[in-house]
């Protein structure tokens, strides 16, 4: 140990560097706390908040029951029971939709596994509850975050078959919707 | 008769002013602590009950009467029970020999009372060594009846670190007994009277300005050892959250936990009473006399000398939060050994090279 650093030992030097700096902390109070209840922070415009199920500009629902949503949910947070849509053999529909909310991580793979994006992710984030079972939410429930979150809807594509998702817009073999 | 129970409300009077004292200075710390840390780390501090939150220290006494009392399962009822009050009767009880202003007397109905002292007993310090080594026990004995492992290594730590850390801040006081020839505070503190030169921690001779008996050495031992005495951060090693999630007190709830807060905090206010005491004059103001007394209010010079210990004693406890606000915890090993090899020998040397310039250019 050189004469040095044996000077800045019996000093406390290293120690009353540290304290100076906490000390300007102090004395230049600059706090970047935000008061959160009270001022919001700005969203990014990709956040990825409480999920909710779309529809269509004329009020029926854009999810076909495929599934994909639940294949690619990582933590399983979804369940769709599908079905037939009644009279429409060749059309399906989510008969039940459940997400358990207490399970998900938001990272929007359900979103972008969607094919007819009848999923969307809102800026909602405020959904402390005291009771856990309510973030077990239905079909019901989840549409209506969607229609308190994007009220501009989508068209329904005139091009497409009302039986056939807009996927198969491209297949010309297909039905096409009647004019 | 009338006079034992004109003492007996006199003292109890004193008594519970300070008490009341060391209260709000408690409560005005959880609240001062939490601010200074979060201005020191670009935070705000609390700030949502009452105006920038000064009425948090209230808000949270509340919810700690109102918590639920849980007592672990297998834990020792009794002493589970005795831990906290072990823990915080010592740390009350150290006030009674401090002296928060000038050694004057006041007669009232025929008896003579000291206002700022409650009592001021010949062996003051060592008084208060013994009852801080009493709140050891509060501590230990609430760990080891907690029946549960965090609570035991936390008490077990504690154990080690209070003793080798009361044996440095033992060592470190005895420079200054030796100057001052005294065990009492009052005695100490008036041996330090006329300008800041005269404070124990420059040491100048009563009619000198040359520090020939500074006790710097002994003053920096003792803050050290104090901080360490006290649990708090860069020693807290028995509460180390990130280890033992609350050390001692992680089964404690609800009041029994208010006790040991406050009797951490009510330490961490008795020793920077004792270090100010000792070391920084107490009451004396860094001027010979008062200014109030050389403007003729000579009745009213107390208060200057109430505002310079309050002022001091603030001092202090603002370095325990900077300190806390700075450093990282220490290892264990490296407690131990800064305390055994590092802080012990140089309180030896203190006191042998202040008794030998005691000897040759006595006071
Ligand atoms: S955001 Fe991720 S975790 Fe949440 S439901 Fe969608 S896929 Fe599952
Ligand atoms: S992926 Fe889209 S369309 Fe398929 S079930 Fe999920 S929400 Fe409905």
């Amino acid at each position: 140990m050189n004469l040095k650093t044996w000077i800045k030992t019996i000093t406390f030097y290293d120690l009353l560097v540290g304290m100076k700096a906490t000390m300007s902390h102090l004395l230049h109070y600059r706090p970047i706390t935000l008061q959160y209840p009270h001022e919001k922070r700005m969203l990014p415009d990709n956040y990825r908040g409480m999920l909710a199920l779309l529809r269509y500009d004329d009020g029926t629902e854009k999810c076909v029951g495929c599934d994909l949503c639940e294949a690619a949910c990582p933590s399983r947070v979804i369940r769709v029971v599908s079905a037939e849509v009644p009279g429409q053999p060749t059309k399906r529909y989510s008969k039940e939709y459940y997400m358990d909310m207490t399970r998900c991580l938001f990272c929007g793979m359900c979103v972008d596994a969607c094919p007819v994006d009848a999923l969307g992710m809102t800026r909602e984030f405020e959904w402390a509850v005291y009771d856990k079972r309510q973030l077990h939410l239905n079909k019901e429930q989840l549409l209506a975050i969607g229609d308190r979150s994007f009220p501009v809807r989508e068209k329904q594509l005139e091009l497409q078959h009302q039986n056939v998702a807009f996927f198969n817009v491209a297949f010309k073999h297909l039905p096409q919707k009647p004019s | 008769m009338t006079e034992l129970s004109l003492r007996l409300a006199v003292s109890l009077a004193q008594i519970a002013a300070v008490m009341g004292i060391v209260m709000l200075t408690v409560m005005i710390l959880t609240l001062a602590e939490r601010k200074v840390l979060g201005w020191m780390q670009d935070r705000m501090g609390p700030m949502e009950v009452g105006p920038y939150g000064i009425l948090q220290p209230i808000a949270d006494g509340l919810k700690l009467f109102f918590k639920e009392d849980i007592v672990p399962a297998g834990a020792n009822k009794a002493m589970f029970t005795l831990a906290p009050i072990l823990a915080m009767v010592p740390a009350m009880i150290g006030f009674a020999v401090i002296p928060f202003g000038p050694n004057v007397t006041v007669d009232v109905f025929g008896i003579t009372i000291k206002p700022f002292v409650i009592s001021d007993i010949n062996i003051g310090v060592l008084y208060i060594l013994a009852f801080a080594s009493i709140g050891a026990y509060g501590i230990i004995l609430g760990g080891w009846s907690s029946n549960s492992k965090y609570s035991l290594l936390g008490g077990l730590r504690s154990a080690a670190q209070v003793i080798s850390y009361e044996l440095n801040v033992g060592l470190a006081i005895v420079g200054v007994l030796l100057l001052s020839g005294s065990l009492s505070l009052v005695t100490i503190t008036q041996a330090q009277a006329g300008g800041f030169w005269h404070w124990f921690i420059w040491g100048a001779r009563p009619d000198g300005f040359f520090p020939i008996h500074t006790q710097i050495f002994a003053f920096v031992v003792f803050v050290i050892s104090a901080v360490a005495e006290t649990n708090r951060v860069p020693f807290d090693l028995p509460e180390a959250e990130s280890e033992l999630v609350a050390g001692f007190f992680t089964e404690y709830s609800g009041m029994r936990f208010a006790f040991f807060f406050i009797a951490e905090y009510a330490n961490m206010v008795l020793v920077s009473c004792v270090a100010a005491s000792l070391f920084l004059g107490g009451w004396n103001a860094p001027y010979p006399g008062t200014i109030l007394g050389y403007a003729g209010l000579e009745q009213l010079a107390w208060i200057e000398n109430v505002a310079w210990f309050t002022l001091k004693v603030y001092m202090f406890l603002f370095l325990f939060f900077w300190l806390r606000a700075t450093l990282p915890r220490l290892r264990y090993d490296q407690l131990m050994r800064f305390g055994w090899k590092v802080m012990l020998p140089i309180a030896l040397a203190n006191i042998v090279v202040t008794a030998i310039t005691a000897y040759f250019f006595p006071r």
